[in-house]
């Protein structure tokens, strides 16, 4: 079992051993802040959503085609393996974040690799596959433009779509004038053609290409791939050997239904009715095929999943990776996605990480939301969020995790508001104390061993309870 | 954004329109309210205010003399039991009642979207609760849409700005019925802010536990309502009253007061 | 046992199915794929050619429209000149069969490679509702065409076009039943926003995506 104060070790920027602590440092960090302010991808998918006049239908369309799979998951998982083995792909089973890691250094020993490129895949930063590869003496260079700018800074992605969304054109023209050796500028355009540039070598001249898999198609075999830079066409066409990285949920049943899903998919994830490249792979180079890999490799990963079946969380599994609930989520706007600790931050991170890596291990996660479900209500395939936090933070509780002035507080209110007649006597006390501690202002200023009173007042109650002026009014009359 | 003149009856024409209401010769609605553990600890005056309109509305209220809590912040805080418990308490001074209003979309929410949930292990009280989680109701949306109050005893001069709050926009739908009635208010201008559906940063615990995260999310509602001009902002919901006011006091605002909807529509608010 | 027998196995006992697949399981899942019915779509209250143009520009890529496929090649020229890219590209062996005499442009029908800079191509089909261009991978139709140099040109004829992605689907089924190694949906030029959300367009991908409507 990860520790998550051990997996962001990679991260410089993500010191800090608590979640409270790492959101601290955040909330006081003028970059992310001022980068944060800029983010915003909520408001492209507001306009993006316009267009279609039946989302919420097609929201629960799509929900029901991700539970449908859900339902029968081997059966499908089952199917796609025969399909794509059928097309010459080779279909590999990871138990644990580690069989990744072995799996992909065994293709790679075979092929003689020695030279990895990479297009986004989040579940090789579950396995950190990169040092992986690099501890054994494989080059791994990352494709699409934010991750090589966190690669070469040795960071970890601070969002699922967007992972340099913390940082801004003068980090990555500093960052590029360093490793490329080039005149410094930090004009974004000219950015891009510099990266553009110096990926292409790679393209050309790399083994292994290595990406995720938005899906699996059970239908064809195939993987689907969603993208926007051209990043996963190159990797998936130019190296001699492709390997697709994608967790056991993933499987949609037809070409039909993850055309379904992809209407809301993308419109969720940046607001474009489309992404630029979608590209379904089946199977390596045919006879004639004058481009494309001599071999493709299917890792399909459980790592934590299939735990998640069968009980109060499986909605989770639903998720597609669009981004929309951290974009749309008030404590990720606020303090970024490295303060999570774990691969995936915001509400879905929130509620996978502590799954994925253990509740004792994430304490906070399921507790860092305001349950406002503004992140239910754009979520593309209708996860319950906030529920699924709620139900997370009864398991701790369950659990004896939670700490025990928490706990003692929680039984002594609900002991007194149990009992009407002490509760309003212990109301009617604190209404009078509270209001002489507010004094003329009305203002409590601090609150000991309250997070309140940190950089907010309390006002103070205005002195007598409802019930006893209820109460008096009753008499009077 | 300045309301058509003619959404705002004179005052002459809103007294008679108050009368009218009270003398209507439908029998009465029977309304349990169920004030909040937080109002009645904190504001009782919003107490007052939703009986003050509910018998506006033709309502005949009722208020269970031993309701305390819903449970909301134990179910929030994984404490599953405590949560049961006072919902059952809930169920039992309430599930006699035809109506049950609640100042707090949060409240309502509460009974509303998680009690069946909550009591799903409690098969002979959620089939008496049945009738209890169909028939509550946030005040405002009782008020519009069940009670068809038209003209309220409220008036108020200058602009105000209406937050809405998480629970009772997201659960409840409450979203044009405080903007109706505060149309019906004279004087009252409001101003919309620019995301008026953005959280506060309350959350209930998380505002104790999170107490610095929580402050800087109240921030931007801070400066939405700043820019708005408003000299108060209106809303719904104690928790979000007492953490927007909380923060725009420690920035330093002593001036924007901020009020609960239904102080504003009784004209009780300040007292 | 095999990662992939406990990983199947730990599903079932989740789901709380018995050990192994029954013929009833198998057949609901054959079932579904040979219906693959479309799911609840939008309305899409619009003529195809019409939306896909519309479509197309609004991913970025730009539109041209000739009569007759062998009023292409002056297309083509008209487009270099207007763009100054020069008189070369590398293109399918279905364009180089055109008429390219009457111009300046030099085609050469190979599959693109790192330095070329204008790759032309047919399509398998386009996509109305996304203005959408559908590639299939094959000796005659290589993908790198469409992939390496900074500008695609791309030969659409009007009656390729067809409403969505799932009549795509159902024609491709129709005309060529299997899928072939690589499906592309190209909707305009590559673009990234990684640097500061900003909107870049040409990362890794063409610059340009134009298309030629032919009808």
């Amino acid at each position: 079992m990860q520790n998550l104060t051990e997996s962001t070790g990679q991260s410089a920027t993500a010191a800090g051993s608590t979640f409270k602590q790492r959101a601290h440092i955040k909330l006081h960090d003028v970059k992310v802040q001022r980068a944060m302010k800029n983010f915003n991808l909520a408001g492209a998918r507001a306009r993006a959503m316009v267009e279609l006049d039946n989302l919420e239908d097609i929201r629960t369309d799509a929900a029901g085609i991700r539970d449908r799979a859900l339902a029968d998951l081997d059966v499908w998982l089952e199917r796609f393996e025969t399909e794509a083995r059928r097309r010459g792909t080779h279909v590999h089973w990871a138990e644990t974040h580690a069989d990744i890691n072995r799996i992909v250094l065994e293709i790679a020993a075979k092929a003689s690799v020695r030279k990895v490129i990479k297009s986004k895949s989040m579940v090789s930063e579950e396995s950190h596959l990169n040092a992986a590869l690099e501890a054994n003496g494989l080059k791994v260079v990352e494709t699409d433009l934010g991750e090589y700018i966190i690669q070469l800074r040795g960071e970890t992605p601070s969002h699922i779509i967007a992972p340099a969304i913390h940082l801004n054109r003068d980090d990555v023209a500093d960052l590029f004038a360093e490793h490329h050796k080039t005149p410094r500028n930090n004009d974004p355009a000219v950015l891009t053609m510099e990266a553009r540039k110096f990926l292409r070598e790679h393209f050309l001249s790399g083994d292994m290409g290595i990406s995720g898999g938005n899906f699996l198609i059970a239908e064809t075999g195939s993987v689907y791939l969603v993208t926007n830079e051209g990043n996963g066409r190159l990797t998936t066409t130019m190296p001699r050997v492709h390997v697709a990285i994608t967790g056991i949920e993933k499987v949609v049943p037809t070409l039909e239904d993850v055309s379904s899903v992809l209407r809301v998919l993308t419109r969720s994830a940046t607001g474009q009715s489309i992404s630029n490249y979608v590209t379904i792979l089946t199977g390596p180079k045919r006879a004639g095929d004058t481009d494309g890999p001599d071999e493709m490799h299917v890792i399909i990963v459980d790592a934590g999943r299939s735990k998640l079946l069968g009980t109060d969380m499986q909605e989770a599994l639903r998720c597609i990776r669009c981004g929309a609930c951290m974009n749309h989520c008030p404590v990720y706007q606020n303090i970024g996605g490295h303060a999570y600790g774990w691969v995936y931050p915001g509400p879905i991170g929130s509620v996978l990480t502590p799954n994925y890596i253990g509740l004792e291990n994430a304490i906070d996660l399921p507790h860092a939301a305001t349950l406002c479900n503004q992140c239910g209500v754009v979520c593309p395939v209708k996860i319950p969020l906030p529920d699924l936090m709620r139900k997370l933070r009864e398991k701790q509780v369950d659990r004896g995790l939670r700490p025990w002035q928490e706990r003692f507080g929680l039984r002594m209110w609900a002991w007194f508001a149990a009992r009407p007649g002490l509760y309003g006597l212990a109301a009617k006390i604190a209404a009078r104390v509270g209001r002489m501690a507010g004094g003329s202002s009305g203002l409590i200023h601090k609150l000991p061993g309250n997070g309140w009173t940190e950089e907010r007042d309390f006002p103070a109650p205005s002195g007598k309870t409802f019930r006893e002026l209820y109460a008096a009014r009753k008499a009077g009359r | 954004m300045l309301l058509p003149a003619t959404a705002v009856p004179t005052p002459r024409a809103q007294r008679i329109n108050f009368l009218l209401s009270m003398s209507m010769s439908r029998p009465p609605l029977r309304v349990g309210l169920f004030v909040t553990c937080l109002v009645d600890l904190m504001r009782p005056g919003i107490g007052f205010a939703a009986i003050r309109l509910l018998e506006a509305a033709g309502c005949e209220v009722v208020v269970p003399a031993t309701q305390t809590c819903c449970g909301q912040p134990a179910y929030n805080s994984g404490d599953r039991k405590a949560a049961q418990e006072l919902a059952l308490k809930v169920v039992r001074e309430f599930a006699g009642f035809e109506h049950v209003v609640a100042p707090s979309g949060s409240c309502a929410g509460m009974i509303r979207a998680h009690f069946a949930e909550l009591l799903a292990d409690f098969p002979v009280e959620l089939a008496q609760a049945e009738k209890l989680i169909a028939s509550t109701r946030e005040l405002t949306d009782f008020l519009v849409n069940v009670a068809g109050l038209t003209s309220v005893p409220g008036r108020l001069e200058g602009a105000v700005t209406y937050h809405d709050c998480c629970s009772g926009l997201r659960e409840m739908g409450v979203k044009t019925q405080p903007r109706a009635l505060l149309a019906q208010v004279p004087g009252l201008e409001l101003r919309e802010m620019t995301t008026p559906e953005y959280c506060c940063g309350f959350g209930g615990m998380f505002s104790v536990k999170y107490g610095e995260i929580s402050a800087r999310i109240a921030d931007r509602k801070c400066d939405d309502i700043a820019a708005t001009g408003a000299n108060a902002v209106v809303l719904g919901d104690l928790g979000c009253m007492l953490n927007i006011e909380g923060r725009l006091r420690r920035r330093g605002d002593t001036t924007t007061r901020v009020l609960h909807v239904a102080e504003v529509l009784a004209g009780t608010e300040g007292t | 046992m095999s990662a992939r027998d406990n990983i199947l196995g730990r599903i079932r006992a989740a789901r709380g199915a018995g050990p192994t697949v029954t013929a009833a399981e198998r057949a609901a899942v054959d079932e579904r794929i040979a219906k693959h019915p479309i799911g609840v779509r939008p309305a899409m209250p619009w003529e195809t050619v019409p939306r896909f143009i519309e479509q197309c520009v609004r991913m970025s890529s730009t539109v041209d429209r000739v009569a007759a496929v062998g009023d292409v090649p002056a297309a083509v020229e008209r487009y270099f000149d207007d763009a100054n890219l020069g008189k070369r590209a590398v293109v399918w062996p279905e364009i180089a069969q055109l008429d390219w005499s009457a111009t300046g442009v030099v085609v050469e029908a190979r599959p693109a490679a790192g330095p070329d800079l204008v790759g032309i191509t047919g399509v398998h089909l386009g996509v109305a509702e996304t203005g959408t261009l559908m590639f299939l991978s094959g000796a005659r139709t290589p993908a790198a065409t469409s992939l390496l140099p900074e500008t695609h040109i791309a030969v659409v004829p009007i009656g390729r076009i067809v409403r969505a992605m799932e009549e795509a689907w159902q024609q491709t089924r129709d005309e060529i039943g299997d899928l072939p190694r690589a499906v592309n949906f190209v909707s305009g030029p590559s673009r990234t926003a990684d640097i500061e959300g900003l909107l870049q367009i040409g990362a890794h991908g063409p610059f340009r995506v134009h298309v030629i409507l032919v009808g």
